[in-house]
């Protein structure tokens, strides 16, 4: 046997009401999309549930609909699916950038659209066996009381690494989320907030049935930094949407992931409306992201360097969304 | 399929004879066996650095239903190691753990669970002893001894010199310096450790199948530790995922498999987690390097001063043999009348380093290349040119006495210069892109073997029966390099058969004879030569057989073509079969032994440590990397390498290519993205997530030439084509990344932040210099 | 003492495997690789890390390559999984076992079941595919032997083969 996994059953719900049901009759059951990330960190001994419900048998959740009032893309939907559909790819560039840019192949027809959205955060004290946790006394996350990335501080720094997020942060999409009490739509950075430990503000029995992205989007991109051309999550994630007319800057939205415990959007790109895409325009947004971000030494990489690379990556994206623009 | 060796197999290579059970996945490597009546083994490994074993109660587990062995270091109190002057470890610790991860205790129960669940309830307490983690700290004043024998924590040091370096200084037009440091890298063979042992109480014998490198060495300490004659003793060789030096040395859990199927009774196996294999290890260690290079104005290098210290781990291991390495393989690439070395292994509380693919070059042919390009750069000399005014002329012999016969460097030089179009591209690119280049050799085996018992440095039987099938018996290993394939074409080839007359059968101590194993690339050159050797009286025999019924003398016979005929001529000639039924008659089954021995002149100088670094004959290898550099995230891209070596003769070119090919792939992982690191003696980069094997996405096409240098000692001219070329890459991607950005890195790999923190670095040095400019 | 294992809940499932409709009793936590190695003795599905990392244990499910180390055998209940033994028909190799066999692609052979399935699910949807959509197709597939250069030239070859 390849290892040992903890015990647990599943359920297979055939609709949104049935799975909610039983994650309320069982508690703690968690929902399981693609497994991706969770059987993965299952078998690292982490997130233990003693039942699973699976989603994979709701079909209203994997369908993308494309309307006037936007698009609407279940959350089983698969990254592999999202990447092949055309509507989203034409004019939501960032998204399927994004999706293109997910670990590898196999992970990206497994995984979900919700699934990446509601990945654990990470982190290189964290993301260990069982052995390895315990030889360090464990950590703030799971089974202790110390972030060993900041053993002075008070929460948990590990650091959100989905790719999505940022694109549909940027693209001001709204989550749609079906609860016990019905269902609620939310944008997308309101689905998070800063601590590695609890970064989703999702109640246990709630899940995400789809993301709506808005239409008539603003062209958009996505760029991540990884050592590797796949496999790896984002040291540093970056989606630019950019409305500009004659060069001069209409709107500027720039999601961010890898650096925090959420994936967020960046504050006061506002200030730059209004102004041409200059070198003093990226020199103020270089700046603008490097102090926002707070990467915290949770992966192998240097804060420093996540910082920086977050920096250079959104003035890329700018300076060719808006050169590109222009021609 | 029938396989014969015409002028296109010749030519092109012939697949690996065992290549259809791989494609088809009926290849049973070690954790596909047969197993459904086997116990699982686990180990219970240390939590801490360092320190004192003061309890160890393995009560609970014993008393759990389904657990059938539990052992500690009480059950074995012999050590082992691949060095016989060096061997201070035990498969489980005795007394004393030295790093996080060594094995402590182990059990054995019915399933994966049970052994699990046993695991967490030994009881260990550890008195905690001060612990480092770098070589500095381990030999700081006052720091604590991982071993009370090795003063300052130095398991040895190598004082070498050869030639009146001072005088090669004064008389050098520029002397530079280069501080530089590697990393520790870890093989990363996708196949992950296993062992399956079955010891029959009955009979008192024991069968270990494993993914051993050399059976021979694991045949040999399982004697040892488990106080069983070797006669009772049976290793087979499965198929092996992968090797690349990690099962050189006999590995702690193929020790523990044994003893716990012994103590069970029964059969055992043993399946490690990826992050078991990290904390195996016994890769290359962390290196820190201080070469100083003189070099006259033409280009001529003077002298060379090398001061290296390797971060060893906590155990012995391989350790004496990869320093002087680091030392030995200064030499033998080029014409260098002075050398001076000092170096240093140190004891540190991690897991013990090994042998890697280019075991002790490559670290330090590293710095060599990269100091000997940027002093070209200084002296406006192409990097070329500065290599070719520093060639040997073979044959001759180095400045430490290693042999060298052949030597196709120059033509490599040639190839790699020609193919990447040099001349007129380097200057020419664009800012971010760059060429880079370098050269590298490697040893076609050891010739003064480890374990001196004065047999024949290599064996091969080669049987022929009633059915006319020619059946080759080795102990070498063959883990994926087609080393089985080089013993069938050798024997083929020498016999004049079809190669699919020729069976080979490897790697089992009941039937193949015992090899020296798969390290130092010595197969093709030794076991090459000795199946050679075996054929040749097969032939012998054969050809007096024929010659009697053709009624000639047997010097007239010839083999060609699956008959035999007289002077070359078709007038008369007997089929194969026919023959080989003539030459049983009276005699009955034909098994003749073929043999080959390194020379005494081949095994190295008579100063201490003069063996390593002998060999009958080394490979050649030149590269140029294009790379581009993205300056912004600081990622480098390698867009193309073009690499030649000198492999003597390719018995298999395709075999050769793929050698090649994937050599300088695995330099590159070096160069780029791998790298071991630890928190608190806690492995960061124990998975294949964290430690980054290249992907298919981001790995470059890899254009091959091969040099045919046609060695007077080596099978047919060969000589080793598999670790030679790895050592170059690292060094020509530095340069690359020189060339493109004007900037030299001195530490491995050259990750995204490394790239990203010199340019940093170098943005406030020019604002520092611009501000002092206009104080002054 | 009790034994957890005793305790942990089989079902019965039902799947297609290399053509096969077979049906087993099966741990609700046990992982398809398992399965396939363990119950269905597939042992072509090789293991090289601890979960979704290196791509050795590439099987289709339904057509599609994923990595059966990340698949609940139970949640395969009705789907149609393939091994690297399914593609061989009446005996002979497929297209891609001989090319990867002929041009060396398979050096220790250890990831290259996995390979062969990630580029067979390749070519079953795009038959005349260039270096880079081979190499994207094999990026979740990791190999430490061939540098990957004699296997994107197996995947080319195989492409180029009568069918």
């Amino acid at each position: 046997m390849t290892a040992l996994l903890p015990q647990f059953r599943l359920a297979h719900p055939r609709s949104v009401s049935d799975a909610i049901a039983t994650s309320q009759e069982n508690a703690g059951s968690r929902f399981i999309a693609g497994g991706t990330d969770l059987i993965v960190n299952a078998r690292h001994g982490l997130g233990k549930s003693s039942l699973l419900i699976d989603l994979s048998g709701i079909r209203e959740l994997a369908e993308i609909r494309a309307s006037d009032h936007g698009i609407r893309i279940g959350s089983m939907v698969s990254i592999a699916a999202l990447t092949r559909d055309a509507a989203t790819s034409q004019n939501y560039r960032a998204v399927k950038e994004a999706a293109e840019a997910i670990a590898g192949p196999g992970h990206r027809l497994m995984g979900t659209v919700g699934g990446n959205l509601c990945l654990d955060t990470r982190c290189i004290y964290y993301n260990q066996s069982e052995w390895w946790r315990r030889a360090n006394g464990f950590c703030l996350k799971h089974g202790g009381d110390t972030c060993h990335v900041a053993p002075q501080g008070r929460r948990c720094h590990a650091a959100f690494a989905g790719d999505l997020a940022p694109a549909f942060l940027a693209l001001r999409a709204e989550v749609e989320i079906a609860g016990a009490s019905g269902c609620r739509r939310i944008p997308v950075g309101d689905l998070y907030v800063e601590d590695g430990s609890a970064h989703l503000t999702l109640a246990p029995d709630e899940l995400i049935v789809a993301v709506v992205l808005p239409p008539n989007p603003p062209p958009s991109s996505y760029a991540k930094v990884r050592v590797r051309g796949a496999i790896d999550f984002p040291l540093a994630g970056v989606a630019v949407a950019l409305a500009a007319a004659n060069g001069v800057i209409q709107s500027l939205n720039i999601g961010l992931t890898g650096t925090n415990s959420r994936p967020f959007l960046l504050a006061g790109t506002d200030a730059i409306a209004g102004r041409p895409v200059d070198e003093k325009v990226l020199q103020q947004l270089d700046r603008l992201v490097q102090k926002q971000v707070q990467p915290m030494r949770t992966t192998i990489a240097s804060a420093h360097y996540r910082r920086l690379a977050a920096a250079a990556l959104a003035c890329r994206l700018v300076a060719s969304l808006s050169a590109a623009k222009e021609a | 399929m029938t396989i014969k060796l015409d002028g296109k197999a010749r030519r092109q290579g012939v697949p690996l004879i065992d290549g259809i059970d791989k494609v088809t996945g009926r290849a049973r490597y070690t954790a596909d066996l047969e197993h459904a009546d086997a116990l699982v083994g686990r180990i219970l490994r240390s939590p801490v650095s360092h320190g004192e074993i003061v309890r160890l109660d393995v009560s609970k587990a014993l008393a759990l239903e389904g657990v059938r062995a539990v052992i500690t270091g009480d059950d074995c109190p012999h050590t082992y190691g691949v060095l016989p002057i060096a061997m201070n470890e035990y498969p489980l610790a005795r007394g004393r753990v030295r790093y996080r991860g060594e094995p402590v205790a182990a059990v054995a129960a019915t399933d994966l669970e049970t052994a699990e669940k046993a695991l967490g309830l030994i009881e260990l307490e550890v008195r905690a002893l001060p612990a480092y983690y770098t070589s500095e700290d381990a030999r700081a004043d006052g720091a604590v001894l991982l071993h009370e024998n090795k003063p300052g924590n130095i398991e040895r040091e190598v004082h070498h010199g050869f030639g009146d370096v001072d005088r090669g200084f004064s008389e050098a037009d520029l002397v530079r310096e280069a501080t530089i440091t590697c990393a520790e890298v870890n093989h990363a063979q996708i196949e992950p450790h296993a062992c399956l042992a079955d010891f029959d109480p009955l009979t008192g014998r024991l069968t270990v199948q494993s993914v051993s490198q050399v059976g021979y060495y694991l045949h040999l300490m399982l004697a040892r530790c488990l106080e069983i004659d070797a006669s009772r003793i049976r290793v087979v060789k499965p198929f092996v995922g992968g090797g690349f030096g990690a099962r050189v040395e006999v590995l702690n859990f193929e020790i523990i498999t044994a003893l716990l199927a012994r103590v069970a009774p029964g059969k055992v196996r043993m399946h490690l987690t990826r992050e078991e294999n990290f904390l195996t290890h016994r890769a290359r260690p962390q290196t820190d390097m201080r070469l100083k290079l003189g070099m006259r104005r033409d280009g001529r290098i003077t002298a060379c001063e090398l001061h290296v210290v390797q971060r060893g781990g906590a155990y012995a291991g391989y350790g004496i043999v990869t320093l002087l390495y680091a030392g030995a393989l200064l030499q033998g690439l080029y014409d260098i009348p002075a050398i001076k070395y000092d170096g240093y292994r140190v004891y540190a509380n991690l897991p013990p380093c090994g042998a890697m693919r280019g075991h002790g070059g490559v670290n330090t042919r590293h710095a060599f290349e990269c100091l000997l390009d940027r002093m070209a750069r200084e002296l406006l000399l192409d990097p070329f040119a500065v290599r070719r005014a520093n060639l040997l002329h073979a044959p001759t012999r180095t400045l430490n006495d290693l042999m060298v016969n052949s030597y196709g460097l120059a033509e490599c030089l040639d190839k790699v210069e020609a193919a990447s179009n040099w001349h007129n591209r380097i200057g020419k690119l664009p800012r971010g892109k760059g060429l880079g280049m370098a050269c590298s050799h490697y040893v076609s085996g050891a010739a003064k073997p480890i374990h001196w018992t004065g047999e024949p440095h290599a064996v091969v039987n080669v049987r022929l029966d009633f059915d006319g099938g020619v059946t080759a018996l080795t102990g070498a290993a063959d883990i994926g390099q087609g080393s089985s394939t080089m013993v069938a074409i050798a024997v083929a080839e020498t016999l004049g058969v079809s190669l699919d007359r020729v069976r080979v059968i490897a790697g089992d101590s009941a039937v193949t004879p015992k090899d020296n194993g798969a390290y130092s690339s010595r197969i093709t050159f030794m076991v090459g030569n000795a199946a050679i050797d075996a054929a040749r009286r097969l032939r012998t025999i054969l050809c007096e057989a024929a010659a009697q019924k053709l009624e000639v003398p047997p010097e007239d016979v010839d083999c060609i073509g699956e008959a035999f005929h007289v002077g070359g001529g078709g007038q008369s000639s007997i089929a194969f079969c026919d023959v080989a039924k003539a030459a049983l008659v009276n005699r009955g089954p034909i098994t003749v032994t073929g043999t080959f021995t390194c020379p005494p002149e081949a095994q190295g100088g008579k100063h201490r440590g003069g063996a390593v670094g002998s060999t009958m004959g080394f490979s050649y290898a030149a590269q140029v990397v294009e790379v581009t550099v993205d300056e912004a995230t600081g990622l480098v891209t390698v867009d193309k390498v073009w690499a030649a070596l000198d492999c003597g003769h390719a018995i298999n070119p395709l075999a050769v290519e793929g050698q090649i090919e994937g050599s300088v792939w695995m330099g590159m992982g070096q160069a780029l993205s791998e790298e071991t690191t630890y928190a608190d003696g806690l492995p960061l980069h124990a998975s294949l997530l964290e430690y980054r094997v290249p992907t298919a996405a981001e790995s470059p096409p890899i254009e091959v030439h091969i040099v045919e240098s046609n060695d007077p000692n080596g099978p047919f001219g060969a000589k080793e084509a598999s670790e030679g070329a790895l050592a170059g890459f690292p060094p020509a991607l530095v340069n690359a990344v020189a060339n493109a950005i004007g900037i030299d890195l001195n530490a491995l790999p050259v990750t995204p932040d490394r790239v990203v923190e010199a340019l940093v670095e170098r943005r406030r040095g020019l604002r520092l210099a611009a501000a002092r400019r206009a104080a002054s | 003492m009790h034994i957890e294992s005793e305790r942990s809940a089989k079902r019965l499932v039902r799947l297609k495997v290399n053509g096969r409709w077979r049906e087993d009793a099966v741990g609700q936590n046990e992982l398809l690789v398992d399965y396939l190695r363990e119950v269905a003795r597939l042992t072509g599905v090789k293991t090289g890390c601890d979960g979704g990392e290196c791509g050795a244990c590439t099987v289709l499910i339904d057509g599609e390559a994923v990595p059966s180390c990340m698949v609940l055998a139970v949640r395969c209940e009705g789907r149609a999984v393939e091994t690297v033994e399914g593609l061989l028909s009446q005996g002979r190799p497929s297209r891609l076992q001989q090319a990867f066999h002929e041009k060396l692609g398979a050096q220790c052979g250890f990831c290259t079941p996995g390979m062969i399935m990630a580029a067979e699910a390749l070519l079953r949807r795009n038959p005349n595919p260039t270096d880079g959509e081979i190499r994207t197709a094999l990026s979740g597939n990791l190999c430490r032997c061939t540098g990957y250069v004699k296997i994107v030239e197996s995947v080319k070859t195989a492409a180029e083969m009568p069918s």
